[in-house]
Parts: structure tokens; C-alpha cells; sequence
């Protein structure tokens, strides 16, 4: 079992190679100007691109187009998701378990062939490439993160703090403003985050509820990939990529192995 | 609890207790009837909708159109192919993580810290951009290839558009959740188990195998039922990063649907995988309730 040092840098420079290889590449295009092969670097650098970009409707309108779904259906998730977890943390009610329970077992459906029957459905009712469409189906995204991670933080407050107060004579409101929702904030923030992100890249749902009417950002990254310029497709990576990494950095804390499990699993 | 409310006197406050048990029961069905509606709605009617539309031709009862899909040879070497993927890249994906966890467990230090930063890396890379950026980086003179050949080796052949595309980029994305699950899993075996074991002359394979895996069994199991439904049900990879032909399963459906506009068929492809995707998950479900992690 022991490893000489060696050896751990040997692991460490492959996977530092392979772990940030692709993205590095991404950025030393994003801000090329002139990258010919055999170059091992860019030979001519600048901000061009960028500037070429943000010219562009074609453009500008997708990424508006994605944040304001991704705002519209987050915000949307977490007033109708916060309340029904802080309800399966704290009280009693019947059949708690399973329906506790059914947003796991939504979990295992595969998310694409579940969009494959919406879309039949919105085909027939004309709500494909409706943009209140899109919003209810990337809800779906978040109400796993929503669900989840406020309820095991709910769980998580010592009730003993709620009953002392309750005990003094405060109203169930009163304890839940002032006692419980600021030691719950940095994990509803964190769910918030976490489907944030999620929906904002979120291409299944666009593709096949939303495609061709509305555009949204990764749909439009998709077809810049295609294109022979490659420092377009490069620019919106970073330029959209960036901000959200920095994010969920923040809210790593509760990027716990259970809450991958359940976000990013399935 | 005994019902004393029929008699009469002295039981005002269980009166009081027990309309509040009703309110908060009320209350409870009221803040989770939204989130559960939308499952309803968004989930399980398409589901139910969709199943029982491909039995149906005309209002008739029949299996013709699963017939059509086993008995299509195209069809058939999709499904394959998507199940093989899954396969390989997941139990790839363990056994780097394994190896991985493992190296984190019997070493501390500046290396070891770096390492698992790195290993929990893609968790902050969307499906989308890892894609893009491994075709920039594995592609046709990509950074990879230059690296290459700057070390003198001239013959790279990218992986990109053959089945190693989808194939590394699957591994790349589910290194992170079994390196969480094993390390923690792993720092529960205990350094004595380990330290006793060699002190008996067991030798490092036999430490692994009969001390290691074993405790390690249900994070493994849980870890690879995961990995697998998220590789068999994706999308993005495989449709930016592999070969035309064949196709995994989504890129298939999307296909079918979008570009031959035949819903029927896009159907009961997504019928088929749900199946085999719920056969994983519900014993996904199963490990994980029996264990009671989840559900209290």
C-alpha cells in the first residue's frame, strides 16, 4: 500500500493533464487569435473574439433567452420546493415516506426518454418551442436539488432551539423567521445554486421542448461547436462557464457525495 | 397512543393536541402538494401516457411496435451499443476511482490534497462545455496531439467521432462521485484491519481483495447503478463526441423524433430504456432504503 512520492507524481501530473488538459484548452482559445497547427500556443493572442461576439444578436439573444428561464424556473422551483421540504423535515403528515420517497424513484427515470413522452404530449397541445413550456420542464431539474438538500437541512436544526422559543411563547412564524430559516439560508442558497447551474446548461429539455423556436445558451454553444471558427464556441464556454464554476465552488460545502448521488447521478 | 377523546371532561387539552396533529397533517399535504403535483404531472402521466400509446394501434391492443424494435437490426446494435457503453465506461470509471480513493486513503500530504481537488474537479464541469472542450482537446490537432508530438510521438489518432470519445468523456465525468463514496467508504475500514493483515504477511492484492472490496461492496454496487443510468440515458456526450452511426440510445430517440418526425417509434425506444434504466434504479432504490440513508 505504500506509494513512494514518486509515484503520487506521476498520479498527480496525469491527472492534472487529463482533469484540466480540456478546459485549459478551452481558455488558450478563448482568448487566441491566431493558433495554427503546429503550434504548441497560441502564436497571435488577444480579446477579438469577444468583442466580435457581443456584436451579435444572434448571440446576445440566447444567453437573455437562458437567463431568464433558468431565473424565472429556479425561483419558481424554490418557492414551491422550500416550503414542501421544510413540511418533510418537520412535520408529521400522511404518507410523508412515500412521497419523500417519490422524488428519489424520480431519480432513476432516464431524463431524456421522459422528455421524448412530454414532448409527444406538447407536440399534441402545441406547447413545443414555448418558452412557459421550457420553464415548467427545466423545473423538473431543480425540484431534486430543491427537495433534498433544504430537507436534510431542516432536519439537521436542533429542534431543541425551536421548542426553547416556542416554549418563551413565540408563534410557529415567529420561530421559523427568526430561528430556523437563517440556520437553513446557506443550504437553500446552495440548492438555489446547485439548479441554478444545472438548468442553465441543461440541454435535453431545450433540445427537444424548446429547439427550434427558442435558442437557449447551450443550444447555441452546440451549434458554434460546429462552426470552423473555433474561438466562438471557445468565448461562450469561458464567458458562461466561469462565473458559474465560481459559484458552485462556493456552495461546495454541500456537494456531498449523497447530494451528487442525487443531483448529478441520474 | 389509547383514544381517551370519547370520554368526557378533563380532555380539553388532548382535544387541542389533536386538532393541531390535524392541521399540521393539513398543512404538510398543502406545502408538499405543489413539488408532488409537478412530479404527477411532469413525470408520471407522460410516463403512463407514453407506455400505454405504444401498445396501442388504433385502439387496439398490441405489441407490433416492440416487435418492430427487437427484430430491427439498426435499432438492436444501438441498444447494444448503448449498454456497452455504460458497462465499460462505468466499471472504468470505479476502478480509476478505486485506485484513486485508495491512494488517498494510505497517503496525506500536499500531493494527495492536489489529487483529490483534481478528482472532484468535474463536478464544476457541465456535460456541454467537457464536451466541447475534449473535442478541442482530443481532436484533430488538439492540445493533446501537439503535446505529443512535442515529446516525438507522431502517430496520435483522436478518439473523437469513434466510441473512445464518448467513452473518455463518460469517465471523465463520473470520476468525482465514486471517489466520494469509496474515500468515505475507505476511511471506515480501520488502520488495524489493514496494519494486522500485513503484519500476518498478507501481501498488498490479498489486503485488497479479501479486506477492502468487501466492506466496500454496497458503496461499489450504489456508486455503479448510478453511473450507469446516467451514461445509458446522456445525451450531449455521445451527440457531440461519437460516431454517427452507431448511436447511444437519447441521440437515437432524438433522431427518431426530430429528424424523421416519427413519434411512435421515438416512443417505444424511450419505453425500452426506461425499463432497463428502472431495473438498475429500483435496485438502486432497494440498497439504498434498505440501508435507510435516505428515507427516516
Amino acid at each position: 500500500m505504500k506509494r513512494t512520492p514518486f509515484g503520487g507524481l506521476i498520479l498527480l501530473v496525469s491527472m492534472g493533464l487529463a482533469m484540466l488538459g480540456p478546459i485549459v484548452t478551452v481558455i488558450l482559445w478563448a482568448f487566441a487569435v491566431k493558433w495554427r497547427y503546429p503550434h504548441l500556443l497560441p502564436t497571435e493572442w488577444g480579446l477579438k473574439y469577444w468583442f466580435a461576439m457581443f456584436g451579435r444578436e444572434t448571440v446576445i439573444t440566447p444567453i437573455l433567452t437562458s437567463l431568464a428561464l433558468t431565473s424565472i424556473a429556479t425561483t419558481t422551483a424554490a418557492l414551491i420546493c422550500w416550503p414542501a421540504a421544510y413540511a418533510f423535515a418537520r412535520l408529521k403528515f400522511p404518507g410523508r415516506q412515500l412521497l419523500l420517497f417519490s422524488f428519489i424513484a424520480a431519480q432513476a427515470v432516464p431524463k431524456f426518454a421522459l422528455f421524448v413522452s412530454i414532448a409527444v404530449i406538447f407536440l399534441k397541445l402545441g406547447l413545443v418551442g414555448n418558452f412557459w413550456g421550457v420553464v415548467v420542464v427545466q423545473m423538473l431539474s431543480a425540484v431534486l436539488f430543491m427537495i433534498w438538500i433544504p430537507t436534510a437541512a431542516f432536519r439537521g436544526i436542533p429542534p431543541a432551539l425551536e421548542e426553547a422559543a416556542f416554549d418563551l411563547g413565540a408563534s410557529r412564524l415567529r420561530v421559523f423567521v427568526l430561528i430556523t430559516l437563517p440556520q437553513a439560508m446557506p443550504a437553500l442558497a446552495a440548492s438555489y445554486v446547485l439548479a441554478f447551474v444545472s438548468i442553465l446548461f441543461e440541454v435535453d429539455s431545450a433540445l427537444l421542448i424548446g429547439a427550434p423556436t427558442i435558442t437557449t445558451m447551450p443550444l447555441l454553444l452546440m451549434s458554434l461547436s460546429a462552426q470552423i471558427i473555433v474561438q466562438e464556441a471557445a468565448v461562450l464556454c469561458v464567458l458562461i462557464w466561469v462565473p458559474c464554476a465560481v459559484l458552485l465552488l462556493l456552495s461546495r460545502r454541500f456537494m456531498t457525495a449523497r447530494g451528487i448521488a442525487q443531483g448529478f447521478g441520474a | 397512543m389509547p383514544d381517551l377523546g370519547t370520554t368526557s371532561g378533563g380532555v380539553a387539552p388532548r382535544h387541542i393536541q389533536r386538532t393541531g396533529l390535524g392541521l399540521q397533517a393539513l398543512a404538510g399535504l398543502a406545502l408538499v402538494a405543489l413539488p408532488v403535483g409537478l412530479l404527477g404531472t411532469l413525470i408520471l402521466w407522460p410516463t403512463v401516457r407514453m407506455v400505454t400509446a405504444t401498445f396501442l394501434i388504433d385502439g387496439n391492443l398490441s405489441s407490433d411496435r416492440y416487435f418492430a424494435f427487437f427484430n430491427d437490426t439498426y435499432t438492436m446494435a444501438n441498444l447494444r451499443y448503448t449498454l456497452e457503453m455504460g458497462l465499460v465506461s462505468a466499471l472504468a470509471a470505479l476502478a480509476l476511482s478505486f485506485g484513486i480513493a485508495l491512494y488517498l486513503r494510505f497517503s496525506a500530504g500536499r500531493i494527495a490534497t492536489l489529487i483529490h481537488g483534481l478528482s472532484l474537479f468535474p463536478l464544476f464541469v457541465p456535460s456541454i462545455i467537457i464536451s466541447y472542450a475534449l473535442v478541442r482537446f482530443l481532436g484533430p490537432n488538439g492540445l493533446f496531439q501537439l503535446l505529443l508530438e512535442q515529446v516525438g510521438f507522431t502517430h496520435y489518432r483522436t478518439p473523437y467521432l469513434t466510441p473512445v470519445g464518448p467513452f473518455l468523456a463518460f469517465v471523465w465525468e463520473n470520476i468525482p462521485l465514486p471517489v466520494l463514496v469509496l474515500s468515505a467508504g475507505l476511511s471506515q475500514v480501520s488502520d488495524h484491519a489493514v496494519e494486522a493483515a500485513r503484519d500476518l504477511g498478507a501481501k498488498a492484492p490479498r489486503i485488497l481483495f479479501e479486506i477492502l472490496l468487501p466492506q466496500m461492496r454496497r458503496s461499489l454496487l450504489i456508486a455503479f447503478a448510478l453511473i450507469f443510468m446516467g451514461i445509458i440515458g446522456a445525451f450531449t456526450v455521445p451527440y457531440m463526441l461519437g460516431p454517427p452511426a452507431p448511436e447511444m440510445m437519447s441521440v437515437f430517440m432524438q433522431r427518431t423524433l426530430g429528424n424523421l418526425h416519427d413519434p411512435e417509434a421515438a416512443q417505444v425506444q424511450a419505453v425500452v430504456l426506461m425499463v432497463i434504466s428502472s431495473i438498475v434504479g429500483g435496485f438502486y432504490i432497494a440498497t439504498m432504503v434498505k440501508s435507510s440513508e435516505v428515507v427516516r
